[in-house]
């Protein structure tokens, strides 16, 4: 018999042992091909140009996840396999005792793989294609667009890319386990199975200092993302090093450190509890990789889920950030992105007069002066100390965009002044309504103004896809006189049916895009609230959707890996528990004793992944607060619900079965 | 008495093939004594175990272990009785890879939930009589057979069980760790006052005990005490006994 055909009949023959390699094999390139196809996924779609470029967008983005993704389920692969090694240990041992050479089993082995490499990437990839066709229409019903006919999508660039990255993965496998087979003395394979994995657990005392240690490393990698010490490349690749060191020690140590501290204690010697610390540790070496995947995959899912659920909430605001049909604004052009220079007011109207045919809308367009501020000695922080652009408005102008949008009038009493602020989160509105209701001094042309809680106003003024923290002060219009104008907008209303005005005012105002008053470069900016609604329809959702669907991926692969350890570990641990049933242990206590087993090894990734996003979340949420206006903080506890859900019922379903398997056994 | 098996009967399949694997077996065992149960395979000798053990019912006959009938009991009660009454010595001893020799035999206590701040000491106390202090700390595949099954017994006898119930405990061992495991019967009996039934097929174990019950076809065969004699005097005897079983009475496997 060739090794081959051996080998063939030895995958047969310990198909269950496979069952599980197999299904973590198909159940990633499965994930992997679909991620890769969203590209395709826009070929049978009809897009427009803007959708198609959010699409393109998309692409790069999974592109250079993917990498990402490959190390990950590369993880899986030789963490499912470190399991079938193990259990197949002792048949090679038989093997060697019969006389067979280390180089022929070493060959049926890479037979072995081979084989089910292959058939895993067959089944990985139907079934990945037959995923991909479900995605194509959830993909397409987030960007609201149809899919005309039935269409087969098949990507032939994932497909090859999936089979060069698994190939490599394979390869990578395979080198570990002839490496394995290679390495170990006869007598240790043969008695594989009765050896306790001890020998790499660390002695108490190391465990304890190991275990302080890796609190200590978290500890320096909290306070420097709390500090944000990560402003160079050099520094936050430190700090995830760091992060990464620490929480792969932590596990590490865990069950050792456990160990240590409850072995003198009396909870130690009560019921089963000292059963199953000793089964925990004993599995130390393929539980503390597989917590420590676990745990950074989680914390990236818990991540991307809240981002994503913020910013799919996030659209629901940004619709109430188009105000009218259209706006034009005019401002100075900027060099370098820095303060704009200010000019001389009027220069919209003087633009739109040489013979622009506005007609259509003239009964229902106005356009607004912004002035300049700087000279009124405004004292106002934003969170995190940053400072707004401000404008003065004045209150005829502010009031007019008011009834435009129909919206009640501000009134000012004497030697007042409104403040108006578009949107930026609650950071923002808590500063800006204890500004407002400190008073806020200031002096506009020689006269002391003051402000109060009532006249904050949070209306947005202008159309635009991005949330505007700028700060609008709304003056009377005496004190305007002689100012230096900073931007100037056109409000439009369409009078009518929008598509057809939408293409007028278009055609009508297009060429704006410069203009000059005495002598300062002037750039307009045009945008309908038809645009914006199609781009954070768009991309937004798909940027959101993107980021829900990597989270549940991740939530999902992690809960997997622990389901198939616990679900292997128990049907691995049946002579054990039927020895505990035979000395007394009734029912109720092996399944206490299952279940607390179950509890820490999904408990405790997922706890520390959450305190790793609970700071991560609250970082990155000052970030894109400051940079999108985007609040996430909020969603967290709907990732949170969505996570309970998903993981929660891993966690269940993986203690039932593991029960019945004992109770059965 | 602690155990007093009354007329018991095991019948296994249908009307046209009934096997009566106990064919009315009455005995009963004091406390304190160390009693042998042999028999050729097939002979009942283990379908009585069972019986005894509460994991078999039986189909007629009563069993009273400490006064207590087991056969009217079910169930949770059962399991309970089984927990509280009865120790357990398997011949492949049965320990917890994963667990230490001390930890082993704490298992019986905390499983009874038995107080822990005792529990050091009661495993120590047994360990002594044992002889096996020095392989507490030890994990079972540090120790050799001998110890194993000496941890084992620890484990059986630690929870004070009104039985000791031993199935082959010798099976597994070579002549002079089975001989140091039946003097740790005899000193466990001594000393602590416990009382053992042990099945053994072999004739030297038996030699250990105070009486042995010869069981043959379900039914008791012969019965033989050791009063006074020597235990050189008692194994001649116990080998006339095995003779005179017949069949395949000299290999009684």
């Amino acid at each position: 018999m060739t090794s081959a055909e051996l080998a063939l009949r030895n995958v047969r023959k310990s198909a269950r042992d496979y069952a599980v390699y197999f299904m973590t094999l198909t159940f990633g390139i499965c994930i992997f091909y679909v991620f890769n196809s969203l590209g395709s996924q826009q070929a049978v779609m009809d897009l427009s140009s803007a959708q198609s470029m959010t699409m393109r967008m998309l692409n790069s983005v999974v592109g250079s996840f993917s990498l990402f993704i490959s190390v990950v389920l590369c993880f899986l692969i030789i963490y499912a396999n470190g399991f079938l090694i193990k259990r197949r240990k002792k048949e090679f041992g038989v093997y060697l005792t019969l006389g067979m050479e280390r180089e022929r089993v070493s060959r049926i082995l890479i037979w072995e793989t081979v084989f089910m490499s292959l058939a895993s990437l067959v089944a990985g990839l139907l079934l990945g294609i037959a995923l991909a066709q479900g995605m194509a229409f959830v993909t397409a019903s987030l960007l609201g667009v149809k899919i005309s006919g039935f269409h087969f999508i098949f990507s032939a660039a994932a497909i090859g890319k999936t089979i060069i990255y698994f190939g490599l993965a394979f390869v990578l496998t395979l080198f570990f386990n002839v490496r394995q087979i290679n390495k170990q003395q006869l007598i240790d394979l043969i008695y594989a199975g009765r050896q306790n994995e001890i020998s790499r657990a660390p002695r108490p005392v190391a465990a304890v200092l190991f275990f302080l240690l890796s609190v200590l490393l978290l500890g320096v990698t909290y306070v420097m993302a709390a500090a944000r010490l990560f402003d160079s490349a050099l520094l936050l690749n430190f700090m995830l090093a760091v992060g990464a060191a620490g929480t792969f020690l932590f596990f590490f140590s865990l069950s050792g450190f456990l160990l240590a501290a409850v072995q003198r204690s009396k909870p130690y010697l009560r019921g089963l509890n000292m059963f199953v610390l000793r089964q925990l540790s004993s599995k130390i070496n393929t539980t503390f990789v597989s917590m420590t995947i676990v745990c950074l995959m989680l914390f990236v899912s818990i991540c991307a889920l809240s981002s994503g659920l913020g910013m799919a909430r996030g659209i629901a605001a940004e619709l109430r950030g188009a105000p009218y049909d259209a706006t034009l604004i005019l401002r100075a052009e900027t060099e370098g992105g820095d303060e704009r220079s200010t000019f001389a007011p009027g220069a919209l109207d003087s633009a739109l007069t040489e013979s622009r045919d506005l007609t259509a809308f003239a009964a229902a367009s106005r356009s607004a002066v912004f002035y300049d501020v700087s000279d009124a000695g405004v004292v106002f922080e934003g969170p995190g100390g940053v400072k707004p652009v401000l404008y003065l408005l004045g209150l005829t102008d502010y009031n007019a965009a008011l009834a435009m949008q129909g919206a009640a009038p501000l009134v000012l009493g004497p030697d007042e002044y409104g403040v108006n602020f578009g949107s930026g989160g609650a950071g923002w509105d808590r500063a800006l309504t204890k500004y407002c209701a400190g008073g806020g001094s200031l002096t506009l042309g020689g006269r002391d103004l003051r402000t109060r809680g009532s006249l904050l106003r949070r209306q947005a003024l202008e159309v635009s896809t991005r949330r505007n923290p700028d700060l609008v002060l709304v003056a009377p219009d005496e004190l305007l006189a002689g100012r230096q104008a900073k931007k100037e907008i056109l409000l439009i209303n369409y009078p009518g049916s929008s598509l057809e005005y939408e293409r007028l005012c278009l055609a009508a105002l297009s060429d704006l895009k410069t203009a000059s008053a005495d002598g300062v470069e002037l750039s307009g900016l045009i945008e309908t609230k038809i645009q914006v609604n199609d781009y954070i329809g768009n991309t937004t959702a798909t940027i959101a959707y993107l980021a829900i669907y990597m989270g549940v991926v991740f939530l999902v692969a992690s809960a997997t890996v622990l389901a198939i350890g616990q679900l292997s570990e128990a049907s691995d641990n049946i002579h054990r528990y039927r020895l505990l049933n035979k000395i007394g242990a009734d029912e109720r206590m092996l399944s206490r004793a299952l279940f607390t087993q179950n509890l820490i090894c999904f408990g405790a990734p997922l706890l520390l992944a959450l305190a790793h996003s609970a700071v991560g979340i609250a970082v990155a949420g000052q970030i894109t607060q400051r940079i999108a206006g985007i609040d996430i903080s909020g969603t967290s506890v709907a990732a949170a619900l969505v996570m309970t859900l998903i993981y929660g019922g891993y966690f269940l379903a993986t203690y039932w079965s593991s029960r019945n398997m004992v109770a059965r056994g | 008495m602690i155990l007093q098996a009354e007329n018991l009967e095991k019948h296994y399949g249908g009307k046209n093939n009934l096997t009566k694997a106990l064919n009315g077996v009455t005995f009963s065992v004091a406390a304190g004594e160390f009693l042998g149960v042999m028999g050729a395979s097939g002979s009942g000798k283990t379908t009585l175990l069972n019986c005894v053990s509460t994991i078999d019912s039986v189909t007629s006959g009563r069993i009273l272990i400490g006064g207590r009938d087991v056969t009217a009991m079910s169930g949770k009660t059962l399991a309970r009785f089984r927990r509280e009454t009865l120790g357990f010595i398997f011949q492949d001893f049965n320990l917890l890879d994963t667990l230490t020799g001390f930890e082993n035999i704490a298992l019986a206590l905390t499983i009874l939930r038995r107080p822990a701040n005792a529990t050091k000491e009661q495993v120590r106390d047994v360990a002594a009589v044992l002889g096996i202090t020095d392989v507490l700390p030890k994990f079972p595949y540090q120790m050799s057979g001998g110890q194993r099954q000496r941890v084992a017994a620890a484990r059986a006898i630690v929870t004070k069980p009104a039985l000791v119930l031993a199935d082959e405990p010798t099976g597994a061992l070579d002549s002079q760790a089975a001989r140091a495991l039946l003097e740790s019967f005899q000193e466990l009996v001594r000393t602590r006052g416990a009382t053992i039934l042990m099945v053994t097929h072999d004739a030297f174990s038996a030699s250990y005990c105070h009486r042995i019950l010869f069981i043959r076809d379900g039914r008791v065969f012969r019965e033989l005490a050791r009063g006074n004699e020597s235990r050189k005097v008692f194994f001649d005897q116990i080998i006339e006994v095995v003779s005179l079983l017949g069949g395949d009475g000299h290999d009684l496997r």
